[in-house]
């Protein structure tokens, strides 16, 4: 077996309020059960990132904690080393918006400049979105496509032509209702979605864990999660149709 | 009769009777539906009710209907045979329907004792000019809802702000920055040391976005709760009563040995705050905390019911914060726990990333409620041991041993009218 991976959680305090730390629990138990040695690094403004990580991670939070978390990772800067050495980013809802060039706060929408690791920027959007999402994870198929999460959301996100998108949105709003959700630049991912979004497609935590590897990893077979993601797709598209009736 | 009660008066009949159809097809206690055919006749009926009272509100994410009916359980010692003067909400319906619903079964008191949601408080302010209002705490709760507990708070200040001297005294936990935020816009504060220890939903000063700094308490080197804000000077107010090594402090330094009938440390801190506005109330401790002991199962909270051979234990947990405290207090071996998403439990159930399942190693977990199979997941992910009966029936039918179940709100509701409690 190889070196320990690191995990690490940034800034949980300020990017945690949608279950974000769920996608660092389900990253070190997938490495866990294929018998990879983990160590989870969670980091709090005021002390630096390690760069050592093999996986940072990025969560939800509300205006002000997007604004101080933005600050604190500018003047630390170890983010962008990590991106440089080719760890594995996900950032999700409030941390996608920080990753991109610009984003928006408060009811006067002041524009905050971002890290800029993604070429995405985001605005307040007309309404904000908040229910289940379901889209199609790009360039994947078989059952591992499906994306399923819950989106709250209230900026709406436009791309660049720096980035591709993750997915297109089978029911949901997504980046900003022009069918297309998250956003991809070499190991960064952006998304919207929490759930959190790992704990819910599996596929895409072994899709970060194989990033930061740069190495296969062998499936894991766990029927719950299958029938977890079964249930949601169902039930989901079914209140959907009905609603649209 | 003026034609402003006697309009309240129709309102309150038609109310009375569209309740009593609601009971009869079975569909609860007819409360909210009263409220509601109340408020369409007479959308003024809430303030019409309120005048004239001296009325007491409590709220907060958690803990509010026991700290009610602490409250009202020492008022009620203290009316004695008077003890009719008093009306609460005792079933927990704390939206304007609701309140207007609970007041009208009991026109003829003049004491209201009520459990207010946090986005009521700001109206009840305004209406009802309450003698005293108690602020427990602010978390995450239902974020598909209120996305912004900080709007919460600021909704309180305004409210406060605007009422000036004509407003409330305000009972509010000294260990939440943003309850004392809030509280600060009052006229004049009792501060509680509630020896609070969730503070992951505080991490920013609610006055100038700054980090706070948390300490958390240590019993071993007797470090006290602290915090304080690292850009001005917000910081934690020093308590007139407080919370010690499960005794409650009064701001004469007199110790209480609480002696409650209802378990958990956080019952205590609910206790204090109760204590504190029962005295505003002109209630003696005394004779206050007699009757907060005969408070055992508000709302069904911590109730012991029967399903068919089964004796369960009903515990109530609706976010992060909640769970923390109803976790320690399930001992059986074998725990139920009930998860649903309906609007009243919050459609998004990413918290459940959020509370310490792995604290439950080693015991046997049921996992029910709609939501049942996101649990499965995440008992999956702590490597507890479990098992995923979706229906509530099937999941408490033949224990042998008493279980303790923890639900979310709606199926909690649902375990009460079936287990009758």
């Amino acid at each position: 077996m190889s070196k320990r991976v690191e995990v690490v959680l940034i800034y949980q305090s300020l990017l945690g309020l949608y279950g974000d730390r769920g996608n660092a629990t389900v990253l070190m138990k997938r490495l866990a059960w294929r018998g990879y040695e983990s160590v989870l690094t969670a980091v709090e403004p005021g002390h630096p990132l390690p760069d050592t990580g093999d996986v940072y991670l990025l969560g939800g939070g509300e205006d002000a904690a997007q604004v101080t978390a933005v600050r604190a990772l500018k003047a630390d800067g170890g983010l962008y080393r990590a991106v440089d050495r080719g760890a594995a980013v996900l950032a999700v809802c409030a941390g996608y918006q920080i990753v991109g060039n610009s984003f928006t706060v408060g009811y006067k929408d002041e524009v905050i400049s971002g890290l800029g690791l993604l070429d995405i920027s985001t605005t307040r959007g007309p309404v904000r979105a908040v229910g289940e999402i379901i889209s199609r994870w790009n360039g994947r198929d078989g059952n591992d496509q499906w994306l399923t999460g819950f989106e709250n959301h209230g900026g709406y996100t436009r791309l660049g032509p720096g980035v591709k998108p993750l997915a297109s949105v089978e029911i949901g709003i997504g980046n900003c209702s022009d069918g297309s959700e998250g956003a991809v630049a070499g190991t960064v991912i952006g998304t919207y979605p929490h759930g959190p979004i790992l704990a819910r497609n599996p596929a895409l935590a072994d899709h970060i864990l194989e990033l930061a590897l740069k190495r296969e990893l062998e499936p894991l077979v766990h029927p719950e999660i299958n029938k977890l993601r079964r249930q949601r797709l169902r039930r989901v598209r079914r209140s959907h149709a009905r609603s649209a009736r | 009769m003026s034609i402003s009660t006697a309009r309240l008066s129709a309102a309150t009949y038609a109310g009375r009777l569209a309740g009593a159809a609601s009971r009869l097809a079975g569909r609860g206690t007819g409360a909210s539906i009263r409220g509601k055919v109340m408020l369409k006749l007479d959308p003024s009926a809430l303030s019409k009710l309120l005048v004239g009272k001296r009325i007491a509100i409590v709220s907060g994410t958690n803990g509010k209907t026991t700290t009610t009916h602490f409250l009202a359980a020492a008022l009620r010692e203290s009316l004695g045979p008077d003890a009719n003067r008093l009306v609460h909400n005792a079933d927990g319906a704390n939206l304007h329907h609701g309140l207007a619903s609970a007041l009208s079964e009991h026109p003829e008191a003049d004491i209201a004792i009520l459990e207010s949601d946090e986005r009521v408080v700001g109206d009840l302010i305004k209406l009802g000019r309450p003698e005293v209002l108690v602020l427990l705490n602010f978390s995450r709760d239902q974020l598909d809802r209120h996305h912004e507990i900080k709007s919460l708070g600021r909704s309180w200040r305004t409210a406060l702000t605007q009422a000036g001297t004509a407003g409330p005294v305000v009972v509010a936990n000294a260990d939440e920055p943003l309850v004392v935020w809030a509280a600060m816009a009052a006229k004049e504060v009792v501060w509680v040391d509630t020896a609070t220890t969730w503070t992951q939903d505080s991490s920013l000063c609610p006055e100038c976005d700054a980090s706070l700094i948390r300490i958390q308490p240590d019993p071993r080197s007797g470090q006290d709760a602290d915090w304080y804000c690292t850009g001005c000077g917000l910081a934690r107010p020093k308590g007139d009563y407080r919370v010690e090594s499960g005794t409650i402090v009064d701001h004469t330094e007199h110790v209480w040995d609480p002696q409650l009938s209802v378990p958990g440390v956080f019952n205590i801190s609910n206790a204090a705050c109760a204590l504190a506005a029962a005295e505003l109330m002109g209630v003696e401790p005394r004779t206050a905390l007699a009757g907060m002991r005969r408070v055992t199962s508000p709302a069904g909270r911590f109730a012991t019911a029967r399903f068919g051979t089964t004796t369960a234990r009903l515990l109530l947990a609706k976010n992060p914060a909640g769970w923390a405290e109803a976790l320690p207090l399930a001992q059986s071996q074998t725990v139920v726990l009930a998860i649903d998403s309906a609007a009243a439990d919050g459609r998004d159930v990413s918290w459940l990333w959020d509370v310490e399942y792995e604290r439950l190693a080693g015991r046997s977990v049921i996992a029910t409620g709609r939501r049942a199979q996101d649990l499965a997941v995440r008992l999956e992910y702590a490597e507890v041991d479990y098992r995923c009966i979706p229906d509530l029936g099937d999941a408490l039918a033949d224990h042998p041993e008493p279980v303790d179940v923890i639900a979310t709100y709606t199926p909690f509701q649902r375990l009460r009218k079936m287990g009758r409690v």
